[in-house]
């Protein structure tokens, strides 16, 4: 670095210092609302004491999940954005290539009031939907919990089992292979047709595979990010789309509109 | 005498821990007698966990060629997670804690419309109704907090409720609103200037015309909320400050 490079170092010092300097004048004006941002405390995995979460290197965890205490999680499986999982009283195992979907959770309870021990266990290849509630439950290989579904404790999904959108099922219901149960509470809906139950398995492998997209992303480390954000920015181009939803310009001019087919 | 307990357990090698699951696993699979399953695979931990843990999730995700747009007066709170073809036109606001993850198909929040907290968005490849499996949600809509969409259309001017699940291929016409709580099946289409509620979603009556002009209404009043929110937030963030007092502090040059 010669001369001049120092020079223009320390000019650009001075200005970062102005700048630094207006933030905290600025700071003072807004009195008491000012707002110091620290470095982000969320922790994907965390450990109580000796209770530490184990999972597999081929698995998906978001960092936006939090993995808290006792969780195992087998290969291949995927915790997607926002889940929390946690094993402060109990364990929670997950088997390989389960997916865990967005903002759900899954909890354990010490004991029930029967006195029965409840880790929750969830098998392999399983679905649970977007937002679903597992709370001290089993959930056996190749059964699906849809969407917003809650599983209060003492449940068992056996194998192939389907538990709608939006149930709610209570304490203790053992829901039977092959069935669709649904409702609140939860109740027996209809048998499951062979290419349902297909279905399940098929779904857990689109996931799976969808999970690695996802997790080599998320890896990626920040220099990366900021590289691919610079060629994203070189190659975009103007959305046609993006006006017409505005309501602006009506269509776009056919000599812009390169790669829609031509109306004939 | 716990702490010795805990303590003793965990100078155990961790080799004996990870095999904890396989050993619940077969006594439960020993309960059901009927199908045995398989025992577990033993779970190997990656060496390079800190690459991943520890740094906090990124707002925007792009997924190969597809990434995520936010028009310049939309409001989308830090900790949404958009990822893949995703599409916020202006206007629109996500809030807290809301997940729209594009990367089987197109999201699009239409102009002025909002998603509130703890929403899931998502689209699946294929909808049995044979239409594009695309989630659409055109202008002027309001989505409760903790809904569920899943390759759903809903058309402008509707209000969903809170809590409501709206499942593949389910269409939601003009003018109408969904209460709170409602789960709408596959396929199902909600007619033009209706009200519907529970699970599964059922008829309840037909909308007054006073009742479908509030609905932009709520939507504006939602718009005009994030504009207050939107200066809250520098074009860049402090957090460099942070790391520079942490470098300074270990004697790393900057």
């Amino acid at each position: 670095m010669g001369t001049l490079g120092r020079a223009f170092y320390a000019v650009g010092f001075w200005i970062r210092e102005t700048g630094q300097a207006l933030d905290r004048l600025g700071s003072r004006l807004q009195g008491s609302y000012v707002f110091q941002e620290q470095l982000s405390r969320h922790r994907t995995l965390m450990n109580l004491f000796d209770k530490a979460p184990v999972v597999d290197k081929n698995a998906f965890v978001a960092p936006s999940a939090s993995l808290t205490g006792e969780v195992y999680v087998g290969p291949s499986s995927s915790i997607w954005y926002g889940c929390v999982l946690r094993g402060d009283v109990n364990s929670v195992s997950i088997g390989s290539g389960t997916n865990i979907q967005d903002n759900s959770l899954v909890h354990v309870a010490k004991s029930n009031l029967a006195g029965k021990v409840l880790p929750t266990l969830i098998g392999d290849n399983v679905t649970v939907g977007h937002s679903a509630v597992l709370h001290g439950c089993t959930v056996e290989d190749e059964a699906f919990v849809g969407m917003g579904a809650t599983l209060l404790d003492g449940v068992v999904v056996e194998k192939h089992a389907m538990v709608a959108a939006g149930a709610l099922v209570r304490p203790d219901t053992r829901i039977p292979s092959g069935e669709v149960w649904g409702g609140n509470p939860a109740k027996f809906l209809r048998k499951l047709k062979d290419d349902e139950i297909a279905f399940i398995s098929q779904s857990a492998a689109n996931y799976a595979s969808l999970a690695q997209v996802h997790a080599a992303e998320n890896a990626k480390d920040f220099d990366k990010v900021e590289l691919e954000k610079v060629l994203r920015k070189k190659s975009a181009t103007q959305d046609g789309e993006y006006d017409l939803n505005l309501g602006v310009g009506g269509e776009a001019p056919p000599e812009l509109n390169t790669n829609a087919p031509k109306a004939s | 005498m716990a702490t010795i307990a805990r303590l003793s357990r965990r100078l155990l090698p961790r080799t004996l821990s990870t095999s904890l699951p396989g050993r619940a696993f077969s006594a439960e699979a020993a309960q059901s007698a009927e199908n045995p399953s398989p025992p577990a695979p033993i779970i190997r931990e990656s060496p390079d966990r800190v690459k991943w843990d520890y740094r906090g999730q990124r707002k925007i995700i792009p997924l190969g060629q597809w990434a995520p747009k936010i028009a310049v007066d939309a409001y989308v709170a830090p900790n949404v997670v958009l990822a893949g073809q995703v599409v916020v036109y202006d206007g629109a606001s996500v809030w807290n804690g809301a997940v729209l993850r594009g990367d089987l198909n197109k999201i699009s929040i239409g102009f002025c419309s909002n998603v509130q907290e703890r929403c899931v968005v998502h689209a699946a490849w294929s909808s049995p109704t044979g239409l594009p499996a695309e989630t659409l949600i055109e202008r002027f809509v309001t989505v409760g907090a903790y809904s569920l969409l899943r390759s759903c259309t809903i058309e402008p001017e509707c209000i969903i409720g809170q809590h409501s699940i709206l499942m593949e291929g389910s269409l939601v016409e003009t003018h109408s609103i969904l209460e709170a709580g409602s789960v709408v099946p596959p396929g199902r289409r909600i007619p033009s200037g209706e009200l519907w509620a529970g699970n599964p979603a059922k008829f309840v009556r037909a909308l007054t015309h006073e009742e479908t002009l509030e609905i932009p209404k709520l939507a504006v009043a939602i718009n005009d909320l994030s504009r207050s929110y939107c200066p809250e937030f520098l074009p860049y963030s402090t957090i460099y400050l942070e790391v520079e007092k942490l470098k300074k502090s270990f004697g790393i040059s900057i």
